[in-house]
Order: structure tokens, then C-alpha cells, then sequence
């Protein structure tokens, strides 16, 4: 088994796919683009835990650096995706997704 | 399973996964976003408590920067200027049916999970890349005066990686935040000539 810190790898494995989970069912429960827009900011993360792990467990430096960039585009898809939300209520004067009904026929 | 409970290492794990899986949880149940915002925070803080576990200063760093600074300051700005209230309702939670399918789902997912945490073999070890085998890693950066020169650390051996193996992404990163931010300015902007 190998050991990251005295921990083995699967428990790092386990938490990462319980948080990915968790920000799956926030995709998919709430209705509030921005809760929505969190929910994914915590896929994200958990992603970003996977490959620290499997960097550090197979002692590859390159995981750490794609965590790096992935970080980067996680701050730009924040500013572009508040960015849309606040067009959005601007236009509809509401953030709840089911509301958001224009290209729906 | 042949882990030192009472390692002290194993026992921050533990407090901070309960950190993360928690606030997590908070962040999706909560009706107020801003009570969301604010778990999403905490569970960030608890991330890079993770990674600190792992050795890997430099991500838990640029974690406690980026996303529980720079992004969460961005989202809570948009959540108190759009003064979002509580969602009135939760509507998965009307239905039995659905009900007991996300119980289901969730039993599910532990069991399959635990198992993995028992019975799962090891991941093969490959020999380091560029460096030595030391438990940090090192990163070879070539010869001076004869003599080998090595990135020793975590933040010189993740930015010696950066900045010689992926110097192509990172300029294109640097593009695309560019065009994140002329893109965010452009969308977010009142469009004069119709809302005159």
C-alpha cells in the first residue's frame, strides 16, 4: 500500500470522490446559478486533489504544475461565469436556472 | 490495513477531510447562498490543510490565495450584489421516490468506496523523472561547472517543472486569462446603446 505522509493513497482517493459527489448532487439539486457555479467550483477541487495525490504517490512533478493551470482557468471561468450570471439577472431580473427557459421549445 | 492510528499525521487527515466533507455538505444543503459562500470557504481552508498533509506547499499555498481568496471574494461580491434570498424550497426533498433513490445512491457509493479502500493494490512506483528518488522530489536542471544542478523543494522543483517542461501551457494560461478578463468586462457591461 502505498503511503503519502503515513496515510495510504485510497483514503486521499476516497475524499476526493466523496467531494466530487457532493458537487455533482449541487449541479444537480439547486436551482441557484450561483450555488450551481460553487457546486462546480467543487468538482474542481476534488479534481485538483486526485492529481496531487498520484503526483506525490508516483513522485511525477507534472501534477502538481496541471493543478497550477487548473487553478488559473478556474479563476477565469469564475470571472466569465459571474460575469453571465450578472448579464442574466440583469436581463430576467432572476439567478434560478428554471426560469431560464429562452432556448427551451 | 497497516496504518498508525495514532500518528499524528493521520489524525489532521482525518480533521480535515471531516473539514472538507462537511462544509462541503454545507455548501449544497444550505438555502442562503451566502451561508454557502461562506462554507465553500471552509472547505477550501480544509483543502489546503490536505495538501499541506501531503507535503505539497506550494498547492496549499496557491489554494489559500486563489480560490479562498481571489475567487470566493469574486463569488460573494456577485452574491451581495444580486442580494440573493433563501431559495424557497428544496424540491427533491417533496418526493419518497426521490428520496430513498439518493439514500440508495448514497449507500451505494460508501459501500463501493470502503471496499476500495480495503482491497484496492498498489499503484506502481515510477522511477522519478528529472530528479533523484528523495521522498520530496528534486528537479534536475542540468550541469554547472561540472557539477549536477538540482531543484531542491517543493516550491523550486514545481516551478523549475513549470517554467522548463510546461512553458508552452503556462504562456497559453496567461492567454487565456487575457481573454477571460477582456470576455468577463465585455458580458458584464451595460450595453449603452439598447438600455438607453
Amino acid at each position: 500500500m502505498n503511503l503519502i505522509s503515513g496515510i495510504p493513497v485510497p483514503y486521499y482517493l476516497s475524499l476526493a470522490g466523496i467531494m466530487f459527489t457532493i458537487g455533482m448532487f449541487g449541479v444537480l439539486l439547486r436551482r441557484n446559478a450561483v450555488v450551481i457555479f460553487m457546486s462546480v467550483e467543487l468538482m474542481l477541487n476534488a479534481v485538483n486533489l486526485v492529481f496531487i495525490t498520484f503526483s506525490k504517490s508516483t513522485a511525477q512533478v507534472g501534477g502538481e504544475v496541471i493543478v497550477f493551470f487548473v487553478m488559473a482557468i478556474a479563476a477565469a471561468e469564475a470571472a466569465i461565469g459571474l460575469a453571465i450570471v450578472i448579464a442574466i439577472h440583469r436581463q430576467k431580473k432572476t439567478v434560478h436556472v428554471d426560469e431560464m427557459n429562452l432556448l427551451k421549445w | 490495513m497497516d496504518i498508525d492510528l495514532n500518528q499524528v499525521s493521520f489524525i489532521f487527515f482525518l480533521v480535515f477531510a471531516g473539514i472538507v466533507v462537511g462544509a462541503s455538505l454545507a455548501v449544497i444543503l444550505h438555502k442562503n447562498p451566502v451561508v454557502s459562500a461562506a462554507s465553500l470557504v471552509l472547505a477550501f481552508f480544509g483543502l489546503a490543510g490536505v495538501y499541506a498533509i501531503m507535503n505539497a506547499i506550494f498547492i496549499a499555498t496557491m489554494q489559500v490565495l486563489v480560490y479562498a481568496g481571489a475567487i470566493m471574494v469574486l463569488v460573494i461580491f456577485v452574491v451581495m450584489l444580486l442580494s440573493l434570498r433563501e431559495e424557497t424550497h428544496l424540491e427533491i426533498w417533496k418526493n419518497p421516490l426521490k428520496q430513498a433513490m439518493i439514500v440508495l445512491f448514497v449507500l451505494v457509493f460508501l459501500g463501493i468506496i470502503i471496499s476500495a479502500v480495503n482491497y484496492s493494490s498498489d499503484i506502481p512506483k515510477l522511477p522519478p523523472q528529472n530528479g533523484t528518488s528523495q521522498p520530496d522530489y528534486a528537479y534536475n536542471l542540468g550541469q554547472k561547472e561540472g557539477l549536477p544542478l538540482v531543484a531542491k523543494g517543493n516550491t523550486a522543483t514545481v516551478g523549475a517543472a513549470t517554467f522548463l517542461e510546461y512553458l508552452l501551457p503556462f504562456e497559453l494560461v496567461s492567454v487565456l486569462l487575457l481573454a477571460a478578463v477582456i470576455g468577463a468586462v465585455v458580458i458584464a457591461k451595460r450595453d449603452k446603446l439598447r438600455n438607453l
